[in-house]
């Protein structure tokens, strides 16, 4: 570093002046992990009810439900970071096609419509019969929810389930779009080296999937001992394949990615090597770590080919490692590119602030909202398929028809 | 004029003779496609110009015939244009200052709208160390960040070639600004500036990261970005941005590129002139003389 | 088809209506008129007030300086240069210095004013703001403010064209202000990039030089050692000299009267005249030479062709319209301090630093002076 920017100036290098004040901060890395994680939870939800891969049956509405509900709070870390929220519907009102962003709403908006919709189809039976068991406020809250027709007949729970799997299957190429959208949203800026690439969208696609596979992994894995449930071996293995996919693939492509940008050895190559080994390092051996962590341990569970106890445990840490790993790399995209000078001759170092309107805490507010949000509607719509049992009465809602 | 324009003019005189009656069978056949073009776009088609950035027929058409109320002003006559000329820079700065007076920037370190470079080759040196005014140094030299000021860092040391560059907004004619926002709270209008409506930005800052020449910034007072927008309020009033009104070395060169006599019009003429990363490929629309190879 | 999916397909389609006439409501009314933006916005933006007003409107008020500012070379700014067809604009108009006094007037912190401004006496006429009103502002600018306006565009820097003229501020004025020595709104006037017209004419000059030849000499050695030499001076000094006498600035009993008759180009003439002869040491005292050589470091600042520190012939000026010392007649120059000191001839520099010298001071430095060659 000394050779290469004679240090003449506390930042590394030459900025353009307005470049010293990030303008996508904390906010903007959040933004894309909680969409990845939707997408992810939503690819599980959808291997039952589309391809009917049956060990994902115990979890399968638990995933819609995680889907949902991370959904719900996509796009609050963009209001945050707005400069003016109340003017956000302007992006809606006359959305500029040409701009990655102006589809955001549209995008957003669709997907949420979608998961709204698989999941009252898929609840409804459901909600039919809560309606019918729960008193007070909560019975009239079911009441609206059932739209006022208690129709749980078999032909119409078989519309029921055949428009939740359309929904479904629409929702994968959905999911898939939304988040490769994300992508697009980088990987499309010219300006910025570290971002402008034609793998940016599959990378952000795939590490969402692998995020989404291990916060479904931790929430079962959490939810279950709470609950003194059993996990059944065949979700838990399916759940290992589909990680074991997903890192492997996404390492594989995050590789190729840098490989690519040292092999073709642009003008400013030797500032990017400067600034993974300065400014994002710590962010880099994180996001490699965890990956290697995951991809060795999934790798390890296949070949010894574990079940039981040991598996759970292990596909837990895993699960975990993989959403740290996915953070950090989320952090190194958004955080580094723009660390990365468009001058290409500078390097700049972001200090996040810890309290504020783009801070920290508000990252912190916003990444625990979903969770909570799950708790609630986990309480009223029960996404386990076992028995409603209201005040002493034992009530089936499948045997209701 | 000078002869060798003289020459020129005789000649196309003389081409024009010739090629007459062969041209005159052409010319009948594509009267008719003109005379429907004429009708569509209307009698200001003449004066018209180009198309701006993203306009489809209806709003080119509406743009000729119903220009912006702006009093004694109409933006089918003028394509502005601006010139740096490098060679002439010193490096004084009042540039900066106009503009942040005539434009209420922020007066800190880190809002522009225009600035100036330093390039500096040290002796035996294959690249060169560049800093601008916001450089810490210089303002730990002035003790403001409001007295703009380049310090004399390199008065003892063996300095090879050394000169300064202005940096403005490039209001280019592909903006990637333009191209990003996802409102339309950005638009390149008919003659030629890249504006901002700052009651309709939503503060995404999109624009901000897309600009490849870092001329954008976020006003976080007004939750907007800013931009130069080569002081539209005066050109429009038949006066010169700011900056180019202070120049006190005529660096900086402005006009009207529909004006084969405005000062832009004759030293894109007369000077090899280059933009800045062409190969973004946002074709700028201001002009750099004597830049160089360390210049991004 | 069940009664769920018909309710949820009206409900749907409600909220379709309802976003979709929001939609509309909401966008603005002349969006989509030129492109993809708010229409009227251009016309917003472009009403916008200019501040900064350009020079002709500093003129009404500030007349004198707005004179001083158009004679001078600071003026090249207007003056249209062209070169290789290209319209430049060369110097610094009023904003440059005093950024924006027009619209922010006369709130601007760092407009630079001149310390003996009263600064009560310049409320802009267009805006009713008392400066003193203005919270949060210093409308004085200290000393080393002052300087910094000049050392903006003139400090010596890597980087500046070697066209700029630069200064190196140890050695050209120490601390100094620049303004003891420039008007800073007319720094100087170069008189070798004036038009040939106002340049004299020695062969003309021999003409009227006949007037003088009875007491300077017929080449500039004066017959009295009280009497100054001309042979060898700086033509610029001779014209002013001259012009001071003629317009009573200086007075003399001789000078006076022969000045008066004397027009502006037979000014000209005469001083280009008695310039380009070459002059001859007058001598000098040896011993008072040599102690006036310890005391002349602090004439050499002007009077030496170098300047402070620089090296250069001593006892010639750098500068033409400041005069040449070396060769000058002992007797002249001695009673010419003595002069300043008493107060029958002013200067803005050389009253103060006469003040400073004491009688034996004056002679050695009169021997100094005398005992140099001045070409």
């Amino acid at each position: 570093m000394e050779s290469l920017f004679h240090h003449v100036t506390p930042h590394v290098g030459f900025i353009y002046p307005n470049e010293s004040e990030l303008p996508w901060t904390q906010l903007i890395v959040i933004y894309p992990y909680i969409t990845g994680l939707v997408a992810g939870a939503f690819v599980v939800s959808s291997l039952h009810h589309v391809f009917n891969i049956k060990s994902f049956a115990p979890i399968s509405r638990f995933a819609l439900l995680t889907a949902l509900c991370f959904m719900f709070f996509a796009p609050s870390p963009l209001l945050f970071h707005l400069g003016q929220p109340t003017r956000a519907f302007n992006a809606v009102i006359t959305p500029h096609w040409t701009s990655a962003m102006a589809a955001f709403g549209y995008v957003a908006g669709f997907y949420v419509c979608l998961l709204l919709l698989e999941t009252w189809f898929a609840f409804r039976a459901d909600i039919v019969a809560m309606s019918k068991v729960r008193a007070g406020i909560m019975g009239k809250v079911y009441g609206w929810l059932t739209l006022g027709s208690d129709d749980v007949s078999q032909r119409a729970l078989a519309i029921d389930h055949k428009i939740a799997r359309i929904l479904a299957m629409i929702g994968i190429p959905a999911a898939c779009g939304l988040h490769g959208y994300v992508g697009f949203v980088f990987g499309s800026l010219k300006t910025r080296e570290w971002w402008s690439s034609d793998l940016m969208p599959v990378i952000f696609l795939l590490s969402a999937v692998g995020s989404g596979v291990g916060l479904l992994i931790v929430l079962y894995v959490i939810v279950s001992k709470f609950r003194k449930t059993p996990m059944p071996n065949d979700t838990m293995r399916g759940l290992l394949y589909v990680l074991f996919t997903a890192i492997t693939v996404v390492m594989v492509i995050e590789g190729l990615e840098l490989l690519e940008i040292f092999y073709k050895g642009r003008e400013g190559v030797e500032t990017v090597r400067a600034l993974i080994v300065g400014p994002i390092w710590a962010g880099m051996t994180i996001q490699w770590a965890m990956s290697l962590f995951v991809l060795a341990v999934t790798s390890a569970l296949l070949f010894y080919n574990v079940h039981g106890e040991r598996l759970v445990n292990w596909l837990f840490m895993a699960g975990l490692a993989m959403m740290i790993g996915v953070l950090a790399m989320r952090w190194n995209v958004v955080i580094g590119g723009q660390e990365l000078s468009k001058t290409m001759k500078g390097l700049l170092t972001y200090y996040p602030e810890m309290f504020g309107r783009e801070s920290l805490f508000t990252v912190l507010i916003i990444s625990i909202c979903p969770y909570v949000t799950l708790w609630l509607v986990a309480k009223l719509l029960p996404p386990w398929e076992e028995k409603i049992e209201p005040e002493n009465r034992v009530f089936d809602v499948h045997k209701l028809a | 004029m000078t002869t060798q324009d003289r020459k020129f003019d005789q000649q196309a005189v003389a081409l024009s003779r010739r090629r007459f009656l062969g041209l005159l069978g052409k010319g009948m056949v594509c009267a008719g496609t003109l005379v429907s073009a004429n009708s569509a776009i209307g009698s200001a088609e003449v004066r018209g110009g180009k198309r701006a950035y993203q306009q489809n027929d209806a709003q080119y058409t509406e743009s000729l015939n119903n220009p912006p109320e702006i009093p004694d002003y109409n933006w089918n006559d003028h394509q502005w244009a601006m010139g740096v000329d490098t060679d002439r820079c010193i490096g004084c700065l009042r540039c900066m200052e106009a503009c942040k007076m005539e434009n209420s920037v922020q007066m800190d370190a880190f809002h522009h709208r225009t600035w100036v470079e330093r390039y500096v080759y040290l002796e035996g040196s294959n690249t060169a160390i560049v800093d601008s005014q916001a450089d810490p140094k210089n303002i730990e030299n002035t003790g403001s960040e409001t007295k703009f000021r380049f310090d004399n860092r390199y008065r003892n040391v063996k300095v090879d070639k050394a000169f300064f560059v202005p940096k403005l907004c490039n209001q280019c004619e592909h903006p990637s600004c333009v191209q990003v926002c996802p409102t339309g709270a950005t638009f390149k209008v008919k003659d030629g500036p890249v504006l901002i409506d700052t009651t309709y930005c939503i503060g995404c800052q999109y624009c901000v990261q897309a600009c490849p020449y870092g001329a954008r910034s976020f006003n976080e007072v007004r939750g907007v970005a800013e931009k130069c927008n080569w002081c539209y309020h005066r050109i429009t009033k038949g006066l010169n941005p700011a900056c180019v009104e202070v120049c006190p070395t005529g660096t900086r060169i402005f006009g009207d590129r529909n004006d084969p006599e405005s000062p832009i019009s004759l030293f894109i003429k007369n000077n090899h002139v280059q933009v800045l990363k062409p190969e973004m490929g946002n074709a700028p629309n201001v002009f750099y003389k004597g830049t160089d190879k360390e210049v991004v | 088809m069940p009664k769920h999916i018909v309710r949820l397909l009206a409900l749907i389609v409600v909220v379709a209506i309802f976003a979709f006439s929001a939609k509309k409501f909401l966008t603005p009314d002349t969006f989509y008129q030129y492109g993809h933006y708010r229409g009227d916005a251009v016309a917003e933006i472009a009403s916008k007030a200019p501040k900064l007003q350009g020079s002709a409107s500093c003129e009404p008020c500030h007349k004198k300086a707005y004179a001083e500012w158009t004679d001078g070379i600071h003026r090249k700014a207007t003056r249209k240069n062209a070169i290789q067809g290209v319209v430049y604009k060369y110097g610094p108009n009023c904003e440059v210095c005093h950024t924006g006094p027009a619209g922010n007037h006369p709130s601007k912190d760092a407009m630079p004013l001149s310390v003996e401004d009263q600064v009560t006496s310049i409320t802009h006429p267009e805006i009713k703001v008392h400066p003193a009103n203005v919270p949060g502002r210093k409308l004085m600018l200290t000393p080393e403010e002052m300087k910094g306006v000049c050392l903006n565009c003139h400090e010596k820097m890597e980087a500046r064209p070697k066209e700029q003229r630069q200064i190196e501020v140890a050695s050209h004025s120490g601390e100094e202000l620049c303004t003891k020595c420039h008007n800073p709104h007319s720094p100087r006037i170069i008189y070798a990039s004036l038009p040939q017209s106002r340049r004299g004419s020695a062969q003309a000059g021999k003409i009227v030089a006949a007037v003088c030849s009875g007491c300077h000499g017929a080449a500039g050695m004066s017959v009295n050692p009280s009497w100054p030499n001309l042979a060898g001076q700086h033509a610029d000094f001779l014209v002013d000299s001259l012009k001071a006498f003629k317009s009573g600035v200086r007075k003399n009993d001789m000078m006076s009267s022969i000045a008066a008759g004397l027009n502006e180009a037979d000014i000209r003439n005469v001083a280009a005249y008695f310039s380009r002869f070459s002059c001859g040491v007058t001598g000098g005292d040896k011993a008072e030479a040599a102690l006036g050589k310890a005391k002349a470091a602090n004439c050499a600042a002007c009077h030496s062709a170098g300047g402070l520190y620089g090296s250069g012939a001593p006892g010639v000026s750098g500068i033409p319209t400041w005069p040449n010392l070396a060769g000058q007649n002992a007797e002249y120059l001695a009673s010419t301090l003595r002069s300043y000191q008493d107060g029958s001839r002013t200067h803005p520099v050389m009253t103060s630093v006469a003040k400073t010298l004491s009688d034996s001071d004056i002679d050695h430095l009169s021997a100094y002076y005398a005992s140099m060659k001045c070409k």
